[in-house]
C-alpha cells in the first residue's frame, strides 16, 4: 500500500535531534514509499501485540494525509485516554510513536513548543543523588536534553529548591574530556531544578505538583517523565497519584521504574496488573541498567554487523556461554533490602538473564524496539525452567587477611543472624530451541568475591580432527577459541586464538585478538543511566523490559526460588574476597564446562 | 624414475629424535607422534646410488638420528656419533655473508646445531680459513635479548668454520673438499649439506661435482638451492631434470625464504588450530584475498640480475604464489611435509592459467620529492635503457575448485613504492540482510570484516570488526581485534633462513618446494610471461616512492575488489 507520511518540520531541529542516531536521518529526506508501507505494518503489528485498549488509537494505522496526521498527533486527548496520548503518533520505520512526537517537539504546526518535565520521585534517596541527577546533568551538558526542560525532585522531606540544588550539586561532575564551562553549565542546570515535598500516596500533593509543573511548562506541549526511585511497596501509590493527578494533558506521560519488579512470578504479575490500572504498557519503562552498558549494547552490533561472528553463533560451534558478574564488596551495612531478595533476584533473574536473551536471540526483523523485545521474549520462553540441581548457592563468611578482618554476610547488622539468603549463585540454563539445544549457558553472580567484573565468555568447540592436537596436551577443550566481552571494568572485546609461538620449533600458544576500549576510544563511556534516561525521553523502548518479558523471566526462576526457600537450602559458605564456593566448579563440571574466569591464565 | 619404498624402522630406534623437537614439545605424547610422523620419512632408495655410496648406507636419507641425543643416552650409544658438515658454495657472495653464516651462527648460539658440526666455505677466490673467519665475523650478531657470552660463542663458532678454494665445475676440487671434510668428520656418521649460494647457470656443475666427489659415504647428502629455478616452465624443468641426474628428489631442498617467515608459518596454525576461522574459509564467506608485497627501494645499481627476471618471476611466481597455496589448500592429512606439499600442488593445479588481461605491469620512473631526486629504473646503470622489465605487477588469480570458485586472489608486488611491507588481506562478504545497513552508507562492501596477516614489518594479525562507537548514539565504527607480535612476544623473531637451514638439517621438507609444485607454479605463469615478452607489453610508469600504477585499481575494480592496503583506514 502506498502511504504518504508526515514530513519532518523544516524549521530548525529541536535539541533532541542533536543526538546522532542514524535512524533519524531518513526524516530529513523525503520518505520512500517502500519504507513507509513497512512501518505502517509494524505499527499495526505492534498495536495488535500490545492489545491496546483504546479504540481511537487505531486510526493512526490507516493511511492518512501527512498534514492530517500531524494534527492528529497533536494535543487532543482527555486525561483518561492514556493510550491515545502515548500512541497517537505514527512514526517512520524504527521510530516508536512517541519518538515521532518527540521529533516534533520543535514548534509544531500550531506553533507550540514542547517541553519535558522530569520528576524524580524519591529525590532524597541514594540512587537519585548518585546516579539520576548526575545522569540528567550529563545529558544536559552534552546537549541531549530538549531546549526547555524542568526537573523536579519529589520526596517527603521538607526541603526548599535551593536545598535540593545544594544537595544535587555535590554529586554533579563533568565528563573528563570536556571540562569547559562546567561551572556555568552546572549553574544553568541547577536553575532548572525544583523541589516539591509531598506524601507518596497523596493525590492532593500531586495536584500541587501538577500546578507547579504547569507553571514551568507554560503554554508548551508538556511531556512528563516520572522516575520512581522509591521502594517497591509504594510504586503503586505513586503511579496512581501521578497518573490521576499529574499526567500531562497534551503530551506524553511516562514512568520509569527500577527493580525489584516483584519477588516472584505472582508478585510481579500483581505489580504489573496494578501498574496497568493506571498506565498503559507504553508508558511503563522498566529499567535494567545493565542493558544500558556500552558493551551490552554493542553485543547486537557485534553479532549482526559482522559476517565473521554470525555463522559461529549456534550449537554447532559454541560449546558453552558464561555470564559472570562479581563484586568485590559485600552488603557493608546495607543488607536490609538485599536480604529479602538475594543475589538470584538481584542480579541473575534480571541483569544476567537479559544479557543471555540478547546474546541468544534470533536475528530480529529490524532495529525497532518491539522487534528486539519480541525476539528476547521468544528466547526466554524457550528456556528450560531452572531446577534446584542446576544451581549452586553460596554466602560469604568472614575472612581475615593481612590483619584486616572482613565481615561475614550475617555479621551485617541489617541482616538477620540466621539468614540463608544467597550472596553467590551459579546456575546452568538451557535454551531448548534449534539454535541452542544442549549448549549450557552458565551464570555466576556473587558479592564479596576477589574481583569486580562483569563479562560474557563464549567458549567454542574444539577443532574437529585438529592437525595440531598433539601440541595441546590431553584436553582439547582447554585450547579452544574463546570470545570474551568484558562489560566492566575496562571494557574490552577479545578473541582467544591459537597461534604459533614465534621461533624455531612448533609450540602453540593462546593469544588474544584484542580490542581494548580505553586504548581505542579515549572518550569517556557514558553511564548506563544517561543512555536509559535519554531513551525514555525519546520513547526508545529497546532497552526497557516489556511486561511479557518480565513474566517470562520470572517463570524461569520462580519455581527454583520457591524451592530454595521452602526447603531452606543452606548456602555453601565462602570466605570474603575469595573466588566463591567450589560448588560452582562442580556445577560447571557436570556440564563439561570450565569457568573461563578462573583459569590459570587469570 | 625414482622408485621409493617406505620402510618402517624399529620403533625403539625412532625415539632418537632431534633435540629440537624435544625442546619444542613437552610431554611424551608429542614425542610419539613425531615418531610416527618421522617414520614416514625413513626412506630407502633402491636406486643405484647416484652419489656413489653403498646402497644401504646412502639410503637413510631422512632419519632423525643426525643429532646427538643426550637425553636418551642408551640409544645414542648404539649409534656412531653424528656430525653435520655444512658447505656454503659461493661463500664470498652477498647472501652467504649477510644471511647464511649469520643464520648458522644463530642456530649454533641457540643450541640447535648438533654437538659436532663443521662449516665450510667454498668459492673460487683464494682465501685462508682465517680470512674467511674474518669476513664472517663482521656480520655475526647475537640476538638482542640474549647477549651473554656472545663473543665466546662467536669464537667457538668461527673455530669450526673453514674455507676451501676451488672451481665450481671441477670434480677434482670437490675431491679435495671431500678429503678435508672427512678429516673434520673424523669417522663419525657424516651428514652433508651443501648450500648453493651461486648463480643459477652453475647450479648443475656444482651439483655434479659435489654429488659425485663429495657426497657423504654413510649419512645423508642434501643440497639447498635458491631461486631462480629457471625462467619459465621449460627452463625450470630442464634444471630439475639436470639436478635429478645427480640427486634424487629427497636430496633437493628448494628454498623459498618467504615460507620461513613467522607469520607464513603461522598461517596454517591459524587456520587449522582455531575453530573460528575454518568455517569462514571458503567462497561462502570470503569475498577476495589480497597478497601484497612492496619494497620502498628500487634496484639501486644492482639491477643486472633483476632485469633478466622482473618482478613477476622474482616475487609473484614464487613467494606470493606459495603463500596463496598455503592459504587456500585443503586440510592436509597430517603436518608431514609430503602431506602439505601434496595439498599445495593440488591448489596450484586447480588454478586458472594467468592471462594478459588479468595482469597489470608497471615500472618506476624518476621522481623528485622534497628536493631529493629518486632515479628511474632505467637510470640504473646495470639496466638497459630500453628495458621493459616490470618492477611492479598486479594480477588476479582464480582457483577453480569447490572451495574457491569465483573468489579473486589478487596479488600485487612492486619495487620503489611508498612503503615496505608484505601482507595477506582477507576481505569477507557483507552481512546478508544487515540490520545496520543504514549506518554504512551505500557501499556495504566497505564495511565488511577483514582479516589482515602482516608478514613484515611489525608482524601482526588483526581482524577488522564493526562495533558501536561508545556513547549515546548508534554510530558504527570499524575497529580491530589486534595481535601485535612485538607486544605479545618481545623476543626477537628468528630470521627465515635460520628456520629453513635447521629444517634442511633435520630433513623437514614442509617449507621446501617439491619439483611438481615448481612445475605447477610455472605452468600458471609461463604463458603470461612469454606473452608479455613477445608482445613487448610496455609497463605503466609510476613515480619512485608512489603507490604504484593506477592500473592496479582498475584491475581490482574489474573483479569488484578494492585494495585493502590503499584505503583510508589502513
Amino acid at each position: 500500500m502506498a502511504v504518504s507520511f508526515p514530513k519532518c518540520p523544516s524549521s530548525p531541529l529541536p535539541p533532541l535531534q542533536t543526538r546522532n542516531r542514524a535512524w533519524l536521518s531518513p526524516l530529513s529526506a523525503p520518505l520512500q514509499v517502500g519504507d513507509s508501507s513497512k512501518w505502517a505494518l509494524l505499527e499495526a503489528t505492534k498495536r495488535c501485540h500490545l492489545c491496546v485498549s483504546a479504540t481511537n488509537g487505531g486510526s493512526a494505522v490507516a493511511p492518512v494525509e501527512p498534514s492530517k496526521k500531524v494534527q492528529d498527533s497533536g494535543p487532543k486527548t482527555t486525561p483518561t485516554d492514556h493510550s491515545t496520548k502515548v500512541e497517537n503518533g505514527i512514526r517512520p520505520t524504527v521510530l516508536s510513536s512517541n519518538e515521532f512526537q518527540d521529533l516534533k517537539t520543535g514548534p509544531d504546526n500550531s506553533g507550540r513548543e514542547s517541553t519535558v518535565s522530569i520528576t524524580v520521585v524519591g529525590a532524597s534517596g541514594d540512587l537519585a543523588k548518585k546516579k539520576i541527577f548526575p545522569a540528567l546533568f550529563a545529558l544536559y551538558y552534552e546537549g541531549f536534553l530538549p531546549k526547555h526542560f524542568t526537573i523536579f525532585g519529589y520526596a517527603r522531606s521538607k526541603m526548599t529548591d535551593s536545598e535540593l540544588r545544594e544537595m544535587v550539586s555535590r554529586t554533579l561532575n563533568c565528563r573528563i574530556d570536556q571540562r569547559e564551562n562546567c561551572d556555568a553549565k552546572m549553574e544553568e542546570f541547577l536553575k532548572r531544578c525544583f523541589y516539591h515535598s509531598g506524601q507518596y500516596d497523596s493525590e492532593a500533593h500531586f495536584v500541587e505538583l501538577d500546578k507547579k509543573l504547569k507553571q514551568h511548562e507554560g503554554s508548551r506541549i508538556s511531556n512528563r517523565l516520572y522516575y520512581l526511585s522509591i521502594p517497591p511497596n509504594i510504586f503503586l501509590d505513586v503511579v496512581k497519584c501521578t497518573s490521576l493527578a499529574a499526567s500531562s494533558e497534551n503530551g506524553w506521560t511516562r514512568v520509569i521504574v527500577e527493580k525489584p519488579f516483584g519477588r516472584d512470578a505472582e508478585s510481579s504479575a500483581a505489580l504489573t496488573r496494578g501498574l496497568k490500572q493506571y498506565l498503559h504498557e507504553d508508558q511503563i519503562f522498566r529499567i535494567d541498567h545493565y542493558l544500558g552498558k556500552e558493551l551490552v549494547e554493542n553485543l547486537s552490533v557485534l553479532r549482526f554487523s559482522n559476517l565473521v561472528f554470525e555463522p559461529l553463533w549456534s550449537r554447532q560451534y559454541i560449546r558453552n556461554v558464561q555470564i559472570i558478574f562479581s563484586e568485590d564488596f559485600g552488603t557493608e551495612g546495607r543488607g536490609g533490602y538485599f536480604d529479602s531478595y538475594g543475589i538470584i533476584r538481584d542480579i541473575m533473574q534480571n541483569h544476567l538473564l537479559q544479557i543471555v536473551a540478547l546474546f541468544a536471540m534470533e536475528t530480529r526483523t529490524s532495529l525497532e524496539a518491539e522487534d528486539i523485545r519480541n525476539e528476547k521474549v521468544k528466547v526466554l520462553r524457550s528456556m528450560k525452567t531452572l531446577e534446584i540441581d542446576d544451581v549452586v548457592i553460596g554466602q560469604y563468611k568472614s575472612h581475615t587477611r593481612g590483619g584486616v578482618v572482613y565481615p561475614g554476610y550475617t555479621d551485617d547488622k541489617t541482616v538477620p543472624n540466621d539468614s540463608l539468603t544467597p550472596t553467590f549463585a551459579a546456575a546452568a540454563l538451557f535454551i531448548n530451541n534449534a539454535r541452542w539445544d544442549g549448549v549450557p549457558f552458565l551464570m555466576k553472580a556473587g558479592k564479596a568475591l576477589h574481583t569486580k567484573r562483569a563479562e560474557i565468555r563464549v567458549q567454542f568447540r574444539h577443532v574437529p580432527g585438529n592437525l595440531y592436537k598433539k601440541c595441546f596436551g590431553t584436553d582439547l577443550d582447554r585450547a579452544t577459541n574463546e570470545l570474551v566481552i568484558r562489560v566492566q571494568p575496562d571494557e574490552a572485546i577479545y578473541l582467544k586464538i591459537n597461534n604459533k609461538i614465534p621461533g624455531l620449533g612448533m609450540r602453540l600458544d593462546r593469544s588474544n585478538l584484542n580490542l581494548h576500549y580505553a586504548a581505542r576510544y579515549s572518550k569517556e563511556i557514558p553511564c548506563a543511566y544517561e543512555r536509559l534516561l535519554l531513551d525514555a525521553i525519546e520513547g526508545e523502548r529497546r532497552l526497557f523490559i516489556r511486561s511479557d518479558e518480565l513474566d517470562a523471566a520470572w517463570a524461569l526462576f520462580t519455581p527454583l526460588l520457591k524451592d530454595l526457600e521452602e526447603k531452606r537450602i543452606a548456602p555453601e559458605l565462602y570466605p570474603y574476597g575469595s573466588r566463591g564456593p567450589v560448588g560452582a566448579h562442580y556445577l560447571a563440571a557436570k556440564y563439561n564446562v570450565r569457568w573461563g574466569d578462573l583459569g590459570a591464565e587469570h | 624414475m625414482t622408485i621409493l619404498r617406505f620402510y618402517q624402522r624399529p620403533s625403539s630406534l625412532s625415539i632418537a629424535f632431534s633435540s629440537r623437537h624435544e625442546r619444542s614439545f613437552s610431554g611424551s605424547s608429542e614425542l610419539v607422534t613425531l615418531t610416527t610422523r618421522r617414520n614416514q620419512c625413513w626412506r630407502f632408495s633402491p636406486l643405484k646410488s647416484s652419489n656413489g655410496s653403498p646402497l644401504a648406507g646412502a639410503s637413510w636419507k631422512d632419519d632423525g638420528k643426525e643429532m646427538p641425543v643426550p637425553k636418551v643416552p642408551d640409544i645414542g650409544s648404539q649409534l656412531a656419533e653424528n656430525t653435520v658438515s655444512i658447505t656454503v658454495v659461493g661463500a664470498s657472495g652477498d647472501l652467504a655473508k649477510k644471511k647464511i653464516f649469520p643464520a648458522l651462527f644463530a642456530l649454533y648460539y641457540e643450541g640447535y646445531l648438533p654437538q659436532h658440526f663443521t662449516v665450510f666455505g667454498y668459492a673460487r677466490s683464494k682465501l685462508t680459513d682465517e680470512e674467511l673467519r674474518h669476513t664472517i665475523s663482521t656480520t655475526l650478531t647475537c640476538r638482542v635479548d640474549k647477549r651473554e657470552n656472545c663473543s665466546d660463542k662467536m669464537e667457538q663458532f668461527l673455530r669450526r668454520c673453514f674455507y676451501h678454494s676451488g672451481q665450481y665445475g671441477s670434480e677434482v676440487d670437490f675431491c679435495e673438499l671431500d678429503n678435508k671434510l672427512k678429516e673434520k668428520e673424523d669417522g663419525k656418521l657424516a651428514n652433508r649439506l651443501f648450500y648453493l649460494s651461486i648463480p643459477p647457470n652453475i647450479f648443475v656443475d656444482v651439483v655434479r661435482g659435489a654429488s659425485r666427489s663429495a657426497s657423504s659415504p654413510n649419512g645423508w647428502t642434501r643440497f639447498i638451492v635458491e631461486k631462480p629455478f629457471g625462467r619459465d616452465s621449460e627452463s625450470s624443468s630442464e634444471l630439475t631434470r639436470c639436478l635429478k641426474m645427480y640427486l634424487i628428489e629427497e636430496q633437493i631442498f628448494r628454498i623459498d625464504h618467504y615460507l620461513g617467515k613467522e607469520l607464513v608459518e603461522n598461517l596454517s596454525v591459524l587456520r587449522f588450530a582455531n575453530l573460528v576461522f575454518e568455517p569462514l574459509w571458503s567462497r561462502n564467506y570470503i569475498r577476495n584475498v589480497q597478497l601484497i608485497f612492496s619494497e620502498d627501494f628500487g634496484t639501486e645499481g644492482r639491477g643486472g640480475y633483476f632485469d633478466h627476471y622482473g618482478i613477476i618471476r622474482d616475487i609473484m611466481q614464487n613467494h606470493l604464489l606459495q603463500i596463496l597455496a598455503l592459504f587456500a589448500m585443503e586440510t592436509p592429512v597430517s603436518l608431514d611435509g609430503e602431506d602439505i606439499r601434496n595439498e599445495k600442488v593440488k591448489v596450484l593445479r586447480s588454478m586458472r592459467v594467468l592471462k594478459l588481461d588479468d595482469v597489470v605491469v608497471g615500472q618506476y620512473k624518476g621522481h623528485t620529492k622534497g628536493g631529493k631526486s629518486f632515479p628511474a629504473y632505467t637510470d640504473d646503470p646495470t639496466v638497459p635503457k630500453g628495458s621493459l622489465t616490470p618492477t611492479f605487477a598486479a594480477a588476479s588469480l582464480f582457483i577453480d575448485n569447490a572451495r574457491w570458485d569465483g573468489v579473486p586472489f589478487l596479488m600485487k608486488a612492486g619495487k620503489a613504492l611508498h612503503r615496505r611491507g608484505a601482507e595477506i588481506r582477507v576481505q569477507f562478504r557483507h552481512v546478508p540482510g544487515n540490520l545496520y545497513k543504514r549506518k554504512f552508507g551505500t557501499d556495504l562492501d566497505k564495511a565488511t570484516n577483514e582479516l589482515v596477516i602482516r608478514v613484515q614489518p611489525n608482524e601482526a594479525i588483526y581482524l577488522k570488526i564493526n562495533n558501536k562507537v561508545p556513547g549515546l548514539s548508534m554510530r558504527l565504527d570499524s575497529s580491530n581485534l589486534n595481535l601485535l607480535y612485538s607486544e605479545r612476544y618481545p623476543r626477537e623473531i628468528p630470521d627465515a633462513y635460520e628456520r629453513l637451514l635447521l629444517d634442511a638439517i633435520e630433513g623437514e621438507r614442509r617449507l621446501f618446494i617439491r619439483s611438481d609444485e615448481l612445475d605447477a607454479a610455472w605452468a600458471i605463469f609461463s604463458p603470461l610471461l612469454r606473452e608479455l615478452e613477445e608482445k613487448k607489453v610496455v609497463p605503466e610508469l609510476y613515480p619512485y616512492g608512489s603507490r604504484g600504477p593506477v592500473g592496479a585499481h582498475y584491475l581490482a575494480a574489474k573483479y569488484n575488489v578494492r585494495w585493502g592496503d590503499l584505503s583510508d583506514s589502513s
